[in-house]
């Protein structure tokens, strides 16, 4: 009676209405495109399990509505995030500059080491692009995070970003674990909410190492 | 006990369950974590058991959030066993697995994070301890399997019945006979939900078998007191609300629920004999209350939506709307004229209206592309769409374009198709919901805390596991009170509930009570699968499509005149429905407690909670209870 994953991963999509959020998710879950794609209201998420490393991680990923307006909604959702992608629009240059509007709203509301990744989508639209890849590299640099061109329509490296997001998060989870493991007070029993909630706690007893 | 090689099919399993109290076989394995199962045998005989394996890794869950999950890959101990085993031994040894025959009742404890099995036979199967969250869903799933009821003396308790035991072969039988229900499973769904849904086609059910009861002969007899109780029970059922708060229980009575059928469309004939000679409509108030029954016929919508609209006058005359559309069409090309003639520079220098006018680009591009009237590149009415909506902007400046206004516009502007006539309807719509675009949301959060207190109101139970699951603020009815379920209903039906709610009858906010009608009827669904935070709202998303909006309306009314007939009507849900204040401050709520305030530690402090661990039952108070139940049924 195999459990039918072994982590469950909260991610959640951001950024300005348009960009390509729903897209980007649709290509994921579903691998397929769809032109007919209507703006979400609210918010919404789906699923898809992963295999990683032999484990088996399960996808919970949440789309949000973009539009300045409904943040108050949707930043709600924001909490119990492990990981963020933000996204702008390579063709739209309003969109990468708000991306450090979406960064302080992380900030604000979600937990304080969520793993964040840049993604620059529509960048299969190369003759409308307003936004160098290496802007979009440079800022990466300057949050220290990892960037990645993406293209829902054609499908470029939309798998890679999820891929190496739910990786990352992975390896800083189990990280947590194997210090916790040392502790003198390390049960066998580790609450996700300690790992959350309580960064310092766990880096605290990373000294004891 | 059983061995574990049958071949099983998991129906539900639940980690980090602590084996508390269990049989001498199986002793060494107390105070172990491990997994509880709930099984199925692939056999034929479909035999269902309840299993526990100690675990070799834990895997631990948050309490709070529940959505999501940390391995920690620590071995446990092994334990090592001498001698000569059969190969299969150490599973077998391992795992506790019992038959849910062999079940004759169990009791919740510890704030349902205990859990314990009987077999009826002094002894307990069984007790496991929760360590992570609780045995809720356990029971939901238990209760739709197993025939039980709840002890009248212990009320953690409950009492397995047997197959076997004659009173209920006896009633099985007259369910077969009325061709009610053939399986027993949905039989007894048909006897909980009774508690919950007492208007609903399970009372019917229930009728039927108390007829049957009273009038088979070949029935035992019922003894008087029984009869009395059988009564009692109904009309307790029949009318009242139990609104828990906490350890003590405030019934108030509730008037029954009407049923309100939903009547036919406003016709031509109907519409034509409203009107004068000068075609002036005489009676408003029939001609409202004809729409609000039943909508308005497809044919004529185009014109009686003009009125729903507020663009016409319902006061005008057939020549004072002549004279109107002239005025109107002027006025709207002259706004159209203001932003048709920008200059680049002009919006180079604007940012704000190129953000307004690039959102409604995208908006556009994404509004009912599926229908055939939207469809396709280059379609004509996209760019009327455009046209509309950027003439808005110059109309009302300080709102400008939200989202959510291109699905408020699009059955519009498919029904009446002319630009100018669309435009002015929109704006009477936008003039109805403006306050969902506040810059700061405050008319939504307003909304969905109405729509809390009502609900609060009508079915305390659902609010109640609401607040207690993360979802009192509502945010999952965002979409539906957003767009006017828009997103949830066809193209044809969003027309009809449109026109039904712009008659603005019966009352204010009648769509909130729409909503109220949804979630009810959604809330087994919600509670029996102890669906948390993120199952809600998926559930609620997923309802998109699913939805019969002329149930829901015939629901909602009966709601409406619920509430209006209840004698505790407090002055917070009369002002939500723009009925008349009470003269006397004495409203009932003293304090409804918003959405949007901390609930947590008010729900905690108001959780039931038991402390009653060790009760040994002895199998004849088993017994007496069950033979008590089943002839009360
Ligand atoms: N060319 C191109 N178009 C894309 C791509 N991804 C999305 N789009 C288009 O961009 C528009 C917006 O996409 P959505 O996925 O709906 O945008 P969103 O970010 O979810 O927007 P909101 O829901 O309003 O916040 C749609 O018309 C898509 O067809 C892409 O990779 N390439
Ligand atoms: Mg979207």
């Amino acid at each position: 009676m195999a459990k039918t994953y072994d982590y469950l991963f909260k991610l959640l999509l951001i950024g300005d209405s348009g960009v390509g959020k729903t897209c980007i998710l649709f290509r994921f879950s579903e691998d397929a495109f769809n032109t007919t794609f209507i703006s979400t209201i609210g918010i919404d998420f789906k699923i898809r399990t992963i295999d990683l490393d032999g484990k088996k991680i399960k996808l919970q990923i949440w789309d949000t509505a973009g539009q300045e307006r409904f943040r108050t909604i949707t930043t709600a959702y924001y909490r119990g995030a492990m990981g963020i992608m933000l996204v702008y629009d390579i063709t739209n240059e309003k969109s990468f500059e708000n991306i450090k509007n979406w960064i302080r709203n992380i900030e604000e509301n979600a937990s304080a080491d969520v793993e964040k990744m840049l993604l620059g989508n529509k960048c299969e639209l190369e003759e409308k692009r307003q936004v160098s890849k290496e802007r979009g590299e440079q800022l990466a640099i300057e949050y220290g995070i990892k960037f990645i061109e993406t293209s829902a329509k054609a499908s470029i490296r939309v798998e890679e970003a999820f891929y190496t997001l739910a990786r990352d998060i992975k390896a800083k989870m189990e990280k947590k674990l194997v210090s916790k493991l040392y502790t003198p007070r390390g049960g066998h029993q580790l609450k996700a909410s300690e790992l959350q909630k309580k960064p310092t706690s766990w880096l605290s007893r990373c000294t004891i190492l | 006990m059983e061995d574990c090689v049958e071949d099983c099919e998991e129906i539900f399993s639940q980690d980090g369950v602590l084996l508390k109290q269990a049989p001498a076989s199986h002793i060494t394995f107390v105070n172990t974590i491990g997994t509880l199962y709930l099984s199925e045998s692939l056999n034929s005989n479909k035999k269902r058991f309840i299993e526990w394996k100690p675990n070799d890794i834990t895997v631990d869950s948050d309490i709070q959030d529940q959505e999501w999950a940390v391995v920690n890959t620590i071995q446990k101990r092994t334990r090592t066993l001498s001698g000569n085993y059969p190969a299969d031994y150490q599973n077998r040894i391992k795992c506790i697995k019992f038959n849910f025959e062999e079940i004759k009742s169990f009791r919740v404890a510890n704030k349902s994070r205990q859990i314990s099995f009987y077999d009826g036979k002094a002894d307990c199967l069984c007790i496991f301890g929760f360590q992570h969250g609780n045995s809720d869903t356990l029971l939901a799933i238990l209760k739709r399997m197993l025939r039980i009821s709840v002890s009248k003396r212990d009320k953690h308790l409950y009492i397995v019945y047997d197959a076997n035991f004659p009173e209920f072969q006896q009633l099985d039988k007259s369910f077969a006979e009325l061709n009610i229900q053939r399986d027993s499973r949905t039989l007894w769904s048909v006897f909980r939900n009774l508690k919950d849904h007492p208007y609903e086609a399970t009372f019917e059910a229930f009728a039927k078998v108390t007829d049957y009861v009273y009038r088979s002969p070949e029935q035992r007899d019922i003894d008087d007191v029984d009869k009395e109780n059988l009564n009692r029970s109904i009309s307790e059922y029949e009318n009242t609300t139990t609104h828990s708060q906490g350890d003590y229980e405030v019934v108030a009575k509730v008037p029954e629920r009407k049923d309100f059928p939903r009547l036919r469309p406003l016709s031509v004939e109907q519409w034509k004999g409203h009107l004068n000679s000068e075609g002036k409509i005489e009676d408003v108030e029939s001609v409202k209350t004809l729409i609000f029954r039943g909508g308005v016929t497809p044919c004529l919508r185009s014109e009686v939506w003009k009125f729903l609209l507020d663009y016409f006058p319902w006061s005008s005359t057939e020549a004072d709307r002549q004279k109107l559309l002239a005025t109107k069409s002027d006025e709207y090309y002259n706004m159209k004229l203001q932003w048709k003639r920008m200059t680049k520079v002009q919006e180079d220098n604007f940012s704000d209206y190129r953000e307004r006018k690039s959102l409604i680009e995208k908006d556009v591009n994404r509004t009912d592309r599926t229908l055939d009237f939207y469809a396709g590149d280059n379609n004509a009415n996209l760019q009327t769409l455009n046209d509309i909506l950027m003439t808005y902007i110059m109309y009302n400046f300080d709102l400008g374009y939200v989202q959510g206004m291109s699905d408020l516009l699009s059955p519009i502007l498919m029904l009446l198709e002319s630009e100018v006539d669309s435009f002015w309807c929109f704006v009477g719509f936008m003039n109805k919901v403006i306050r969902n675009f506040d810059i700061d949301q405050a008319g939504m959060k307003d909304q969905l805390s109405n729509l809390h207190t009502l609900l609060a109101f009508v079915n305390p139970q659902l609010a109640n596991y609401l607040d207690t699951h993360d979802s009192g603020n509502m945010f999952f009815c965002f979409r539906w009170l957003l767009v006017w379920f828009k997103r949830e209903l066809s193209q044809e039906d969003v027309m009809r509930f449109w026109e039904v709610l712009w008659t603005g009858y019966p009352c204010e906010n009648f769509h909130l009570l729409v909503c109220v009608a949804i979630l009810e009827t959604e809330k087994q669904n919600i509670i029996q699968n102890n669906f948390g935070f993120t199952e809600i709202l998926k559930h609620i998303n997923d309802l998109n499509g699913k939805l019969d909006m002329a149930v829901m309306l015939n629901k909602a009314e009966g709601i409406f005149y619920q509430i209006k007939e209840s004698d505790h009507l407090s002055d917070n849900v009369r002002l939500i429905l723009g009925m008349p204040l009470l003269q006397t401050q004495t409203s009932y709520g003293s304090h409804e407690q918003s959405p949007f305030e901390d609930s947590t530690e008010l729900s905690n402090s108001t959780q039931p909670c038991c402390s009653v661990d060790n009760v040994r039952i002895s199998p004849d108070e088993v017994a007496y209870e069950r033979s008590i139940n089943s002839s009360f049924l």
